[in-house]
């Protein structure tokens, strides 16, 4: 009880000591991610998409008069609803949807041509995606008119998206030109009879925010391009002389036929005495148009930025998440091929490293408070098959350490004590007080077989092999944290490991097992306390000094893993941001020659791609995940999604497959990708927030519960 | 069985017993087996979570509540696990047990709302019963083998209780009711839990498979005995199989790893479809898509349990309160709905302060306000007939069960 409550007083200043920005920084920048792509889609009307259209009903709730009304309808105000008509001899010319890029600008050619005006009702999306169209429009003396953001039937969207998609459409409106309009026509409508029981209280809504609704005389029906005398008959009043508002479209398609069909009516109709005018003016009002200014322009003109802005920025995030791809599939494609070549090499009935190496090693033990666990490692120690002396070096312990050890008064079993200073100096200490030229180094909480020390040695019979790496497995593998790393682990070691050794470039003997040649780590220097991960600052130093290091897949060591996310995270962050402090004090090494320089020009650049690069951009695969099952197309997201993890769970099979694991775990995989895929990218982006701003990280030393020395038959 | 449920744990041989180390390893004991003594305040905290996302639907109406927390899931669940521990003693007077436990404050509740629903002209007439088949219906007041019948419209109570508060009275009465009948059939229930645990486990939602594909039918009445049951029943089922330690025999990564990608692709499939008025589906409408969401959520709850003995340190200021709710539960439950219907119509009033209804009418359009309103009354309500449950309980009635700290530790 005592004890916990310590150690909750010791970790409180140590959750000070994290960075404020652990979380907020990383979040924010995934947020603003999947805003951009957010913003992106609505400007090209992707998400929010609805192509529903709601069937017509009964006529109850519509005042007869507007009925058979005129087409504009002023629905505002307390006062019965009134409907106009365009006057006699005035045609207003409406087209809907746009403005597009070809089309529109033939159109304003025609118009010019003629000296006449009309409406324009736009969508949101495109006035968004044509700021020019619009000013030109507006230069003209053509009238605007809104037609929402994404043109959907409003009937069936809620009275919060009907206020949306206005306020929206008036935003791109106000940015682009400074303007907003009161006059507005609802996506599929047609002439003021067709009001039903659905459509009239759209009507009312939005005249009760202030709108003008403008139906039509006549639909020319363009759209479905019925040949250019359909559209010019249809265009045609059929009263001569009466007053006329007609329905065109400017998007959506091939408009030649529309084009064509203005160049013959306009003449035709001017000279029987028609004026061409916008539809406020056709009913005798004034403009509709309105200047906007101050916060509402600048708020206007900020959406278009970003608008534009998230337009401009999706080609380069289709490219990194390429990039990305790139690589997760490239390093799968490396490892799946250098791990057969290794397994099958090694694996050779007729391969050896030399001869037999019997001689006896030194076993190096740092300990620092290891109560729980340094029991069993010792004795897991005493029954190795090799010959071996164990130091085990107390690196100021504070609780029953040194007691337990020296009660156990186990043959063959030397402890030295220092004052607390840290692992690397307490390894400096057991390699001066070592007998013997081969030192294996392990962890105070690491359990061996009895062969792991022999498998571990047999590489040395090559005089040019400086190191050997273990195969380090995780003992808590029940829990579901557990269980993950574990995969991990198992995919680490069986696919990174033989593929970083046929390169001859492998960036770290683990520290929980790893065997040296004495002259190389004299060579070396001993341990550096240069960098936060001293076990790979001194693997990269052997491979600048020349000396091979190997992988002996056989020499299994079993270890405790972090039981919390929270425990996990700081081991990670270490390692992280040691192996990015130990890249840059070997980076000369790019430049080297000889073996070196082939560490310097392979193994870092892989290093740095996949363990810096690769992990800092992979949240996209889920921002691009999210996007697209909520916003686009969640079946084919879903088996992209399912692709990758598919291929992930293939090389992971393998992986198992290769060190003899049951393949249960992989159940976990699904969710240990998600996870892990965001928890190394918050870990990257910490560490370089470190790197960068120069922060200093102290030893953070896990909480052991000495499970793994529970034996499992109970 | 001595061979370890996960295979590959350590490689054998490999490992000595640990002869002189302490031992420190985590308490992995089953529910079943742990130490008798004090509450799990895990499933306190749960419970009383609930109770209180309950309230807060009943107000709010927000669909997506029942999605962040299923509340009817993890009650029932948490009554199963009740049940089963129980069930140890002889059948019969166990469920008389709960029965006593479970009625009282019902009776209470029919003692008041039902001759006020008399009063207020609630009669055969337009019931669609005989006038013997409508007294004859009032006895579900007393056995709520099915839904308590209930006057609606009724004049109601100006400022107090509007037109439907019969129906806010005996509308959450459908949980004593599906409780009731989850009590009556638990132990044929554990017994086939026992024996075919696999195979009883998502029986009810299989059912609801059956039901959803239209293959049977029943009357009204029944059909909402049914599908309650066939809703909650595997949540039951999987408080009964908590307690008799039947999840701790998978390794601890099994469930956390499964149970969400299932819980995903159901709710997918739940919030894509279209409810009876052909509009888009939430959870509620769903009796297939809560019993999966509910289900998947529970176990997962429970593959978690972590076991409190004692409150963690953050939920220790609310100990108190969570304490409350659970020694008032059923109190909770049975009034919550008239206090919410009694906090709107009193706020209701402040429309005939001109001031308030011309300046802040935002103000008295909200939501949260009478929310704030209904808690005091809610605590009304457990002041006036919340002695029930301990007169249920044969313990001394206490009128505000807030666990009083002692002097010592009231001062921290």
């Amino acid at each position: 009880m005592s004890r916990s409550r310590g150690r909750r007083a010791a970790s409180r200043p140590r959750r000070r000591a994290v960075p404020p920005l652990r979380f907020t920084l990383p979040t924010v920048l995934l947020l603003t991610l999947l805003a951009t792509l957010l913003l992106r889609g609505l400007v090209t009307n992707e998400v929010f998409h609805d192509a529903r259209i709601n069937v017509s009903v009964d006529k109850d709730t519509v005042p007869p008069a507007l009925l058979t009304g005129g087409p504009v309808i002023d629905a505002r105000g307390p006062g019965d609803p009134k409907s106009y008509r365009a006057e006699d001899h005035t045609m207003a010319l409406t087209f809907d949807d746009g403005p597009d890029e070809v089309w529109t600008p033939q159109i304003l050619d025609v118009l010019a041509q003629y000296h006449a005006k009309a409406t324009f009702f736009v969508t949101g999306s495109m006035v968004t995606r044509h700021p020019d169209l619009i000013r030109r429009i507006l230069a003209d003396g053509h009238e605007i008119g809104l037609h929402t953001f994404t043109h959907p039937d409003l009937t069936l969207q809620s009275d919060r998206r009907i206020t949306w998609e206005m306020a929206q459409t008036q935003l791109a409106l106000a940015g682009v030109a400074g303007v907003h309009s009161a006059l507005f026509r609802p996506p599929y409508s047609s002439d003021a009879s067709a009001l039903d029981d659905l459509t009239w209280p759209v009507v009312k809504k939005l005249a009760d925010r202030g709108y003008v609704t403008a139906f039509i005389d006549e639909d020319t029906d363009d759209w479905k391009r019925p040949g250019v005398d359909a559209i010019v008959a249809a265009a045609t009043p059929k009263q001569p002389g009466s007053g006329h508002i007609v329905l065109m479209h400017d998007a959506g398609g091939d408009r030649a036929q529309t084009v064509a069909a203005l160049k013959i009516v306009m003449p035709r109709l001017q000279s029987e005495g028609y004026r061409f005018t916008t539809v406020s003016e056709s009913v005798g009002a004034g403009t509709s148009m309105s200047k906007v200014d101050g916060f509402q322009l600048w708020e206007g003109k900020l959406f278009l930025g970003l608008a534009h802005a998230a337009v401009f920025v999706m080609p380069a995030l289709i490219v990194l998440l390429a990039v990305v791809g790139t690589l997760v599939f490239g390093r799968f494609a490396l490892m799946l091929f250098l791990s057969v070549k290794h397994a099958r090499r090694t694996r050779r009935r007729t391969f050896s490293w030399g001869p037999p190496v019997t001689e006896k090693v030194t076993v190096l033990v740092p300990a620092y408070n290891e109560q729980e666990c340094i029991a069993n490692t010792l004795h897991s120690l005493t029954d190795s098959e090799h010959p071996i002396e164990v130091i085990v070096i107390d690196d100021g312990s504070t609780d029953d350490t040194v007691a337990i050890v020296e009660g156990l008064a186990l043959p063959g079993v030397r402890v030295i004590s220092q004052p607390n200073s840290g692992k690397a100096t307490a390894l400096n200490t057991g390699i001066a007080h070592a007998t013997h030229d081969l030192i294996v180094m392990m962890d105070g909480d690491t359990v061996f077989e009895p062969s792991t020390v022999r498998e571990l040695v047999q590489p040395f019979a090559d005089p040019r092999v400086g190191a050997t790496a273990g195969n380090a497995k995780v003992g808590n593998r029940d829990s579901l944290i557990g269980a993950w790393q574990h995969i991990e682990y198992v995919m680490g070691f069986n696919l990174d490991r033989r593929m970083y050794d046929e390169l001859g470039c492998m960036p770290t003997v683990p520290g929980a097992v790893g065997a040296y040649r004495r002259v190389a780590l004299e060579q070396a220097g001993g341990m550096s306390e240069d960098t936060l991960a001293e076990d790979t600052d001194l693997t990269m130093a052997l491979h600048v000094n020349g000396w091979k290091v190997v992988y002996t897949e056989n020499a299994r060591a079993w270890t405790e893993a972090p039981g919390s996310i929270g425990q996990l995270w700081s081991q990670r962050y270490r390692w992280c941001y040691g192996t990015m402090q130990a890249m840059w004090k070997h980076r000369g090494a790019v430049l080297a020659s000889g073996p070196a320089g082939r560490f310097g020009r392979v193994g870092l650049p892989l290093v740095a791609l996949f363990m810096v690069l690769a992990p800092l951009l992979a949240p996209l695969f889920d921002v691009f995940l999210v996007y697209g099952v909520l916003f686009v197309d969640a079946p084919k997201t879903f088996t992209a999604w399912l692709t990758v993890l598919v291929v992930q769970l293939v090389c992971a099979g393998y992986a198992f497959w290769l060190d003899k694991e049951k393949p249960w775990h992989l159940i976990s995989l699904p969710l240990q990708q998600l996870v892990y895929r965001q928890l190394m990218y918050l870990v990257l982006l910490q560490s370089w927030i470190t790197a960068l701003t120069g922060g200093r990280l102290r030893w953070q030393k896990l909480k052991r519960t000495g499970e793994v020395d529970v034996p499992v038959a109970v | 069985m001595t061979a370890p449920a996960h295979p590959g744990y350590l490689p054998p041989g490999a490992v000595r017993p640990p002869a002189a180390v302490p031992a420190t390893g985590p308490v992995t004991a089953t529910p079943a087996a742990r130490a008798k003594p004090g509450r799990d305040r895990y499933l306190d905290f749960l419970r009383a979570l609930a109770l209180v996302r309950v309230v807060f639907l009943h107000m709010f109406a927000w669909t997506w509540l029942p999605i962040v927390f299923p509340s009817m899931g993890v009650m029932f669940a948490l009554a199963g696990s009740l049940m089963a521990r129980s069930l140890s003693r002889p059948t019969w007077s166990v469920i008389r047990g709960r029965l006593r436990r479970l009625l009282p404050p019902l009776w209470l509740l029919g003692l008041i709302a039902v001759p006020g629903m008399l009063l207020q002209g609630w009669s055969a007439h337009g019931s669609g019963h005989s006038v013997a088949g409508f007294w004859g219906r009032l006895a579900l007041w007393v056995l709520p083998l099915m839904d308590p019948p209930y006057g609606d419209p009724l004049p109601g109570v100006h400022g107090l209780l509007d037109h439907a508060w019969g129906e806010h009275a005996a509308g959450p009465l459908w949980y004593l009711r599906a409780y009731l009948w989850f009590v009556l059939l638990s132990p044929l229930m554990l017994a086939l839990l026992r024996r075919i645990p696999w195979l009883v486990l998502p029986a009810p939602m299989l059912f609801c498979v059956v039901m959803q594909l239209g293959y049977v039918d029943f009357r009204p009445e029944i059909y909402s005995v049914v599908d309650g049951f066939a809703t909650y029943g595997s949540c039951w089922m999987l408080g009964m199989a908590y307690q008799e330690g039947l999840l701790s025999r998978f390794p601890r990564y099994v469930l956390p790893s499964i149970v969400p990608f299932v819980m995903a692709v159901s709710l997918w499939w739940t919030l894509n479809g279209t409810n009876d008025e052909g509009g888009p589906q939430n959870l509620e409408d769903s009796s297939l898509g809560q019993a999966v969401w509910s289900f998947g959520f529970v176990l997962l709850l429970l593959a978690a349990s972590p076991s409190w003995d004692e409150w963690p340190p953050r939920l220790k200021r609310w100990a108190g309160w969570i304490s409350l709710l659970n020694s008032r539960a059923v109190t909770v439950y049975l009034w919550h709905n008239l206090a919410i219907t009694a906090a709107i119509s009193l706020f209701g009033l402040t429309w005939y302060v001109p001031v308030l209804a011309e300046n802040v009418p935002w103000l008295l359009d909200s939501d949260w306000v009478p929310m704030l309103l209904a808690w005091p009354l809610i605590g009304l309500c457990i002041v006036a007939f919340g002695w029930i449950e301990d007169v249920a309980a044969k313990r001394s009635p206490r009128l505000f069960p807030y666990p009083r700290a002692p002097r010592s530790a009231r001062r921290r």
